[in-house]
């Protein structure tokens, strides 16, 4: 069931009415009951104080005497029997003890017109004095059940108080466990569900749009979580996450810099691409002093080609020649078109013997897979330059200057071939 | 969520099973041990609350297991206590005063009923009776050692007679009635019911004296001097008396038909004593001065043997009643 906090402090503000209520009705109770005890205790004192002066009325004067005044008694006999009939209301058991005090004031009453008959003129001394002691019997029998009476009536009082005393003390403490419970509840329904508010807040603000889910359902947060989604669906239908934008830009600027190391034409590296990776290399061979050649590859006669087939032809011979070298180069290795018609391949760990072994492998490989145009297969050569990195070379641009003057040895001395700077012992 | 109230299932279980196991262990324990008793109940309506008692199974909830042993007046009732026949008996306080003379050792627990109107004079109507002075030189029968021999003594000396004034002749309670009916006698004091017996037996023959108020009577729970154990049983009894009590105050109509039912009596007879009776527990200090009132009186009017009234208080017990009722107790201590 969900309820909203405003009724769940109307119910607790009602139960606790109602514990009061309770309480108060209660002690109402409980004065009534022992004034009523009161009033009991009282009538039995009021007794037992008649039945007192009874017996001081026989015991001290003679009673068979023909002066004794019997006035006294009839007086003092006559409030005790109009006492006895303006009794308090009374249990069945003190009722029972009633019934006894109003049977033994008859049997008082007979005895005492019985003993007043002629004064007993016919009578011995001893049934006198026996009579007499009879009569003090059924008076003490009055002051016994009265007395029984007031003992009754101060047990109630005293019962009375103490189930008042236990009630209250009950009352009272469920009524503090009843306000720290319902204290408690409504403090954490409120505090998570604020929490859970505030931490759905804190993760919108980051741009991940989740619901509130709340732990404890009220109206009042139900329906704030209720509007927080809904505008957080709107939201999330609107607007691009930080999340997507971030691997949007992550792609994008991953194509920029890819297009910013490749050549356009021939997709292998071009010149800024070809000087990062080389200078790499050149810095790790002479770090570790491991071997590195570079290799300078220039089409011979392309101005030819270009102005007999046409420019597009060109290219797509420049770009039959990247996919040769391509193919002929180890995973290690790196092509790049330096310019024009020129490319330079990078070898690390790689001695001249080696460069000149690629080297021969691209020239063979060009050789055997000409470039067809109108029916006509066209065939282009390389010249090309070897360059390895020696003691002498203090940076990158004096080991691509070597290669770049073995490349013009190439040329010069007939095209179509290999030369290497500096010169190998081998030749 | 499931496996969590499957172990609380389990450990209330658990807890269950240990509280029933200790239980049906240990509960002869907890249990007051029942003692078996024998009570030698007077067969007349004074020992209603003992009837109502048994009826309502009001022993049953205390210490005791109660059986009757059902006996005309409590005189029997006193013998058979001193006897060890039975634990507990019921007897008048006009019993009580004359055994005391005898010194016996026993010992009064509580009063439960008492009635001013128990013993009646009833005289043979041609016989012309009208007062107590009529009396002089009658047959008259009572009950040797009761209050029917108590009342007659007292009612004689009110006009300055005595026993030796009259031809006392001394009967078994339900006896006195043959004796009036053979003839032998002009006057008797029985008890009930032997009282409304001989007026339904002879009605018309006779006449029955306005005697209420002149003698009241009580019945007690007595025994032989206890120990603390029979003490203890005499606290269980007065228990079962108390709920009794109770039980009369708030059922009257069922109480009667109890008494009625175990004593076979008619309604008319409950009607004509009920009014009478006035069942509430006590021991009171005009309990002992009554005993001790008749037992000089006995002594006086040498309708015993004996001549010294022991003190009285020697034969109150008030330990099982302080333990129930303290509040009914009011006597010296």
């Amino acid at each position: 069931m969900n309820i909203s906090l405003l009724q769940r402090i109307f119910f607790f503000t009602l139960g606790c009415c109602f514990l009061f209520i309770l309480l108060l009705g209660s002690v109402i109770w409980s004065s009534q009951a022992i004034e009523l005890a009161f009033s009991r205790n009282h009538y039995a004192q009021q007794l037992t104080n008649q039945t007192n002066t009874l017996k001081q009325l026989v015991a001290n004067d003679n009673i068979y005497d023909s002066h004794y005044s019997i006035n006294d008694w009839r007086s003092v006999e006559v409030k005790l029997t109009a006492l006895l009939k303006s009794s308090p209301h009374l249990t069945e058991q003190q009722k029972t003890i009633q019934n006894s005090l109003q049977s033994q004031n008859e049997s008082l009453k007979s005895l005492f017109i019985l003993i007043n008959k002629n004064k007993l003129k016919n009578a011995s001394e001893i049934i006198k004095k026996h009579l007499k002691a009879k009569l003090m019997i059924q008076l003490e029998a009055i002051r016994s059940d009265a007395l029984h009476l007031s003992a009754i009536a101060q047990k109630d009082i005293y019962d009375t108080i103490k189930k008042q005393a236990i009630l209250i003390i009950s009352v009272s403490a469920v009524s503090i466990l009843a306000l720290l419970f319902g204290a408690f509840t409504l403090t954490s329904i409120v505090r998570k569900s604020l929490n859970e508010v505030k931490r759905a807040f804190e993760t919108n603000h980051s741009g991940d749009y989740q619901n509130i889910q709340l732990s404890h359902h009220s109206q009042e947060f139900d329906s704030i979580a209720e509007a927080f989604n809904i505008m957080n669906e709107k939201l999330s239908e609107s607007t691009v996450s930080l999340t997507e934008m971030k691997k949007i830009v992550e792609e994008r600027t991953h194509v920029l810099e890819q297009l910013s190391k490749t050549d356009p034409l021939t997709k292998v590296g071009n010149r800024r691409a070809l000087f990062e990776r080389a200078n790499m290399e050149f810095s790790r061979a002479m770090r570790s002093k491991s071997k590195l050649t570079l290799l300078l590859l220039d089409c011979d006669f392309f101005k030819n080609v270009n102005d007999e087939f046409g420019h597009l032809f060109g290219d797509e011979l420049l770009i039959h020649i990247c996919s040769i070298c391509g193919q002929e180069i180890r995973d290690i290795d790196f092509l790049a078109r330096y310019g024009g018609e020129e490319f330079i391949i990078v070898l690390p760990n790689c001695d001249i013997a080696g460069g000149i072994e690629t080297a021969n492998r691209i020239q063979n490989s060009l050789a055997r897979h000409c470039v067809a145009i109108e029916g006509k297969k066209v065939c282009v050569t390389l010249s090309i330059g070897i360059s390895m990195l020696s003691e002498r070379h203090k940076n990158l641009d004096q080991l691509i200057n070597d290669a770049d003057k073995a490349m013009y040895l190439a040329k010069e001395n007939g095209r179509n071939r290999i030369e290497v700077l500096p010169a190998p012992n081998l030749h | 969520m499931i496996n969590k109230n499957v172990t609380w299932s389990l450990i209330s279980l658990v807890i269950f099973s240990s509280a029933a196991w200790f239980y049906f262990n240990f509960e002869s324990h907890w249990q007051q041990p029942k003692y078996p008793l024998m009570i030698a109940v007077s067969k007349t309506p004074l020992s209603t609350p003992f009837y109502v008692a048994k009826a309502i199974g009001a022993f049953d909830e205390t210490c005791v297991s109660v059986k009757f042993d059902e006996v005309v007046g409590g005189q029997r009732a006193f013998a058979k206590v001193m006897s060890g026949e039975v634990d507990f008996g019921t007897s008048s306080d006009s019993v009580i005063a004359f055994q005391s003379l005898t010194n016996k050792a026993f010992v009064t627990h509580a009063m439960f009923v008492q009635s001013d109107n128990d013993v009646k004079l009833i005289t043979r109507g041609s016989a012309k009776i009208n007062s107590t002075m009529d009396l002089k030189g009658k047959e008259i029968g009572v009950t040797h050692g009761t209050a029917s021999e108590y009342f007659l003594s007292t009612l004689l000396a009110l006009e300055g007679l005595t026993t030796e004034d009259v031809e006392l002749y001394h009967y078994k309670p339900e006896q006195l009635v043959n004796g009036f009916i053979n003839k032998d006698i002009d006057a008797f004091l029985p008890w009930e019911p032997f009282g409304f017996q001989s007026a339904q037996l002879l009605n018309g023959q006779i006449k029955v004296h306005e005697t209420k108020g002149l003698n009241t009577l009580s019945f007690n729970l007595i025994s032989v001097t206890a120990d603390n154990l029979l003490v203890e049983k005499a606290k269980c009894v007065i228990q079962g008396l108390s709920i009794a009590m109770d039980y009369i105050a708030s059922h009257p109509r069922e109480s009667k038909q109890i008494v009625m039912d175990e004593l076979k009596l008619t309604a008319e007879f409950i009607d004509w004593v009920w009014s009478d009776y006035i069942f509430k527990l006590g021991l009171n200090q005009s309990l002992m001065l009554s005993v001790e009132s008749q037992a000089i009186w006995a002594v006086a009017t040498q309708m015993t043997q004996f001549n010294e009234v022991p003190n009285i208080e020697r034969f109150i017990d008030s330990r099982a009643m302080l333990q129930v009722m303290p509040n009914a107790v009011n006597i010296p201590q």
